[in-house]
């Protein structure tokens, strides 16, 4: 028996997605499945930015690419209190002294202030684990973005689902 | 009830080896509030968060983590470190009313 409580949000859209994949196969979302072929995003993928959020990561990182991957962002799928939701951010990008993450952003889309928070880091610190607490106003895609200091970007998406507003 | 604004702790582990990859615990009080709520009697709470933490072991800076009030009351975070030699480890927080409150906790090596 699965204890339901113990399901990740990634399994969820995991399992999710295969049931996507088994009705597209059979025709019943041919469309979604079209959409999916042709770059559209994918349960797992968070929306478009927002012209606010386009801004946000504009001022930031410039037109540099952002790519997914050596970043994971734990939030859960549900906060029923916006004004405490648990986050953890951690990535197996190296932290040596040559090539670092020097940066950890955290963007939350529908939030009053999009940029919700910097972390800048060093070497000394080892290894790129942080765990805090955020307030969320609404339903959203949270954003994690990494800076290493060669340069690159790389991100993970949560989508949160809000019930009790946490921004006022 | 509450705590008082800025009472800080940090905590590590009990015990610690060279090189070992430590998690550093913290927390401190602070309303973080963000400007939009009011009060009962309909008066406009002003802003009031931490906006910036330094983090020192040592005579180094380590970490600085730049915050809005989207941080949660109370704030609390949690970070590795390489705990490569015997030093304290400070962390400052200063907020947008001119606030700042440092807590230190020394990184000693177990036998």
């Amino acid at each position: 028996m699965i204890d339901a409580s113990r399901l990740s949000r990634r399994a969820v859209l995991r399992v999710l997605g295969l049931v996507a994949a088994a009705l597209a196969g059979s025709g019943a979302l041919g469309r979604a499945r079209r959409l999916v072929a042709w770059g559209g995003p994918g349960p797992d993928d968070p929306e478009i930015p927002n012209e606010e959020v386009a801004r946000a990561l504009g001022t930031r990182f410039g037109d540099r690419p952002i790519r997914r991957g050596h970043v994971t962002l734990d939030m859960p799928a549900v906060a029923e209190d916006g004004r405490v939701v648990p986050v953890i951010i951690e990535s197996d990008l190296p932290m040596t002294a040559g090539r670092y993450v020097k940066g950890v952003h955290l963007f939350v889309d529908h939030n009053p202030g999009v940029h919700l928070a910097g972390f800048y880091l060093t070497p000394a610190l080892g290894s790129v684990s942080i765990t805090t607490r955020i307030k969320m106003k609404r339903t959203s895609w949270v954003r994690a973005i990494v800076e290493t200091t060669d340069g690159e970007l790389w991100a993970d998406y949560a989508r949160v689902l809000v019930t009790l507003n946490g921004c006022g | 009830m509450r705590a008082t604004i800025g009472e800080a702790r940090i905590r590590v582990p009990d015990r610690i080896a060279k090189g070992d990859l430590i998690t550093v615990n913290s927390i401190i009080s602070h309303p973080m509030d963000t400007g939009f709520f009011r009060t009962k009697e309909g008066e406009p709470i002003p802003a009031y968060f931490i906006n910036e933490v330094v983090v020192t072991y040592g005579d180094r800076e380590v970490a600085r983590f730049e915050w809005t009030s989207g941080i949660s009351r109370d704030p609390a975070i949690s970070f590795k470190l390489k705990a490569d030699r015997e030093a304290p480890l400070t962390m400052t927080w200063k907020d947008n009313q001119g606030g700042v409150f440092s807590q230190s906790v020394q990184i000693a090596f177990t036998a």
